[in-house]
């Protein structure tokens, strides 16, 4: 055995080339559809991950893809609104703590999130630099968007205007930036955080500006009338909230009509998560609840069809190689028929000749086999980091 | 020996066990001092309750600096008063999650002021400054259903120790009842009787025990001006008034002018701040006590 095999390395460094063609070819296809399996399974775990952190979305009834999606990933599609009562609702069943979101302001072509100071700690996230949100007006940057924007504590940030041509509209708020908070590998690495009210500062449902009522200056007073004094258009607005005019930021009216884009419902346990869900079960009901994980596993099923189209390409490319080698082993034989020949009338057995061809095919497999392994073990080592690029960006 | 083994190890377990317990203590932190006096008596040696305003100071328009809300954000549970009390709470960033508004079980009970403001700009329309009153406790029914709402909020922190928070809550609630059927007798000895406030922060007491009560914006520590006293005038031509209740000792010559009315004054704390001496409820006896004796001048004359 071992002269068959001394004989066929011999054979096959000879024919470097051919063997290497061979030895490439069996290896990618093979690596190919492995390597395609690692990272689907991988972006599938990835997208699934955050979901399934993520034990109910309460929303406005519509899409839930657009509810789970603006809330998880903080995708640009504004869902329905509602408005604070239903986190109020939430939080008078006692069944969960509820984390409302208000995902619809953007700054620099990054999404704000208003939430409160829950999230941080649903999340698991941590401050790396400066601190955490203390005052309105405060903001607490994502790692990436630190980066990208090259901002850090003490600088500032100023919201997006939503619609370039309402002149009359909200004035931009620009929002201190406090914090920076550590890598998470997620949609947080890429928002800008805010309190849930200077989200509604920034919309303009809450406000800073001279006290009307106390000012001298009479061009800013269009009438007074009873307790009321109205204002006209020289009314100065703060465009900025610090220690000075915090105090003159005012809500008007009751606060738990303000909108907001989701609340994150984490239940104290299952009990109390299986039994928050019957209480949304009234077809008259205004909101949906939802479980992420269901409605993103959802979406992936569809994403990853594709798969099936992938893994029916890679079988056919791989009988088509398979046949290709029989082809090229075939040949060989053909053109090595003199070779044989010559061998037999030394007084080779036939068997002997077949074992000799059979350890050229082992050894090429063997090799095959070796480089396939290692690129296996690239690509899943290197599978959750490239995933994370492609999905966070 | 043996004995003296023992000592040792009993002062071991003793340090222990002391420091575990103390690792153990919720941390609470409350908006004003009537609710850091029902934390500490409901929680007894379980919580450390701080209320971190200056004692000098209105906690209902106090503004914490960074480093208190940060230890606010800190805390394991955060009592609020809830009705609009604490405005800074609107305006800075804490855990809902550990806030507990212990009247929110009760608002549809509070009280709007009357002295709305509005002021309008822009496309919106006028916005009413309404406020609510925001002094619930000193209805003391509401202040027991406020301990209540402590008394729930520590039981889910701390479930294993449920029965001793009910328990301490069932004897302050007792005290509670003690006070509200006082004060519901003082008033009965002479119902409906004009009484002035010198600044709108009874309307919970008012409207519980059904006091005839005006409210004036007089502060003790300030002699009133001019205008102040035409409007005090002007408002004892149809509330004639022989009686104002005061959240502080006034200013001589404050007492001064209303004698010269014939109006006499009586201190009565809304202890929303730490009191110098003793804790809520000797306050609120003394504030009795002194409602007693007005009461009784009042119907002796």
């Amino acid at each position: 055995m071992i002269d068959s095999l001394y004989l066929a390395w011999q054979y096959i460094r000879f024919n470097r080339i051919k063997t290497i063609i061979l030895v490439t070819s069996i290896t990618l296809i093979a690596v190919l559809p492995l390597s395609l399996e690692i990272l689907l399974s991988e972006s599938e775990r990835q997208l699934l991950a955050r979901a399934e952190s993520t034990p109910l979305l309460v929303g406005a009834k519509g899409s839930a893809l657009d509810l789970a999606m603006n809330s998880l990933y903080f995708d640009d599609e504004v869902p329905e609104l509602m408005t604070m009562a239903a986190a109020n609702r939430i939080y008078d069943t006692e069944l969960a703590l509820p984390i409302p979101l208000y995902v619809r302001f953007q700054t620099r072509g990054h999404p704000i999130v208003g939430t409160t100071f829950d999230y941080f700690d649903f999340r698991g996230l941590t401050i790396e630099k400066g601190q955490s949100l203390t005052l309105l007006g405060d903001c607490v940057l994502g790692a990436k968007i630190a980066v990208e924007l090259g901002l850090e504590p003490g600088e500032s940030l100023v919201s997006s205007p939503e619609n370039l041509f309402d002149l009359a509209g909200v004035y931009p708020l620009k929002m201190r930036v406090v914090g920076v908070l550590a890598p998470s590998h997620s949609a947080d690495d890429l928002a800008a955080f805010v309190d849930l009210k200077t989200a509604w500062v920034i919309q303009g449902l809450g406000h800073g500006h001279q006290d009307v009522t106390r000012t001298r200056d009479r061009s800013v007073i269009l009438k007074r009338e009873g307790g009321n004094v109205a204002a006209n258009a020289k009314l100065f607005h703060y465009t900025e909230i610090d220690a000075e005019n915090l105090d003159s930021f005012h809500f008007h009216g009751d606060t738990s009509i303000y909108p907001v884009t989701a609340v994150i419902a984490v239940p104290h346990d299952d009990k109390s998560g299986t039994l928050l869900r019957g209480r949304y079960l009234n077809s008259e009901d205004l909101e949906q609840i939802i479980q992420p994980a269901e409605v993103i596993d959802g979406l992936l099923q569809n994403i990853f069809r594709i798969r099936t189209v992938l893994d029916a390409v890679i079988a056919i490319v791989g009988l088509a190689t398979i046949l290709t080698m029989i082809l090229v082993f075939t040949l060989s034989l053909r053109l090595r028929q003199r070779e044989i020949q010559t061998i037999f009338k030394l007084g080779c057995r036939k068997a002997t000749i077949a074992r000799m061809l059979s350890a050229e095919i082992v050894i090429i497999l063997l090799a095959s086999s070796l480089l396939c392994a290692v690129a296996i073990g690239v690509v899943d080592g290197y599978a959750e980091e490239l995933v994370r690029s492609l999905l966070v960006g | 020996m043996n004995f003296v083994r023992l000592m040792i190890l009993g002062v071991l377990l003793s340090v222990l066990s002391t420091s575990v317990f103390a690792a153990d203590r919720l941390t609470i932190y409350t908006v004003n001092y009537p609710l850091a006096y029902f934390a500490e008596r409901i929680g007894g040696e379980q919580v450390k309750v701080v209320f971190p305003a200056p004692v000098d100071i209105d906690p209902a328009y106090w503004m914490p600096d960074q480093k208190t809300i940060a230890s606010y954000q800190k805390a394991d549970l955060i009592l609020l008063n809830g009705a609009n009390y604490a405005k800074w709470v609107g305006k800075v960033s804490l855990p809902c999650g550990k806030m507990i508004d212990t009247s929110r079980k009760f608002k549809d009970r509070y009280i709007v002021t009357k002295d709305v403001s509005t002021h309008s700009h822009g496309a919106e329309g006028a916005h009413a400054h309404e406020s609510l009153a925001f002094t619930t406790w000193l209805d003391y029914s509401l202040a027991a259903e406020q301990a209540r709402a402590v008394a729930d909020a520590l039981g889910r922190k701390r479930p294993a120790l449920m029965k001793e928070f009910s328990r301490n809550f069932e004897s302050l609630k007792k005290d509670l009842i003690v006070l509200d059927s006082e004060i519901r007798r003082i008033v009965s000895t002479a119902p409906g009787i004009p009484l002035l406030a010198s600044h709108p922060v009874y309307d919970y007491l008012a409207r519980r025990y059904d006091l005839n009560l005006k409210s004036l914006h007089w502060e003790p520590d300030e002699v009133p001006g001019h205008g102040q006293l035409a409007e005090l005038r002007k408002l004892l031509e149809t509330h004639p008034a022989i009686m104002m209740i005061w959240e502080g000792e006034p200013l001589q010559e404050s007492q001064d002018e209303l004698s010269s009315m014939g109006i006499k004054g009586l201190v009565f704390s809304p202890c929303a701040n730490a009191p110098d001496e003793g804790d809520f409820l000797t306050v609120m006896k003394d504030n009795l006590k002194g409602l007693q004796n007005a009461y009784v001048n009042q119907t002796s004359q």
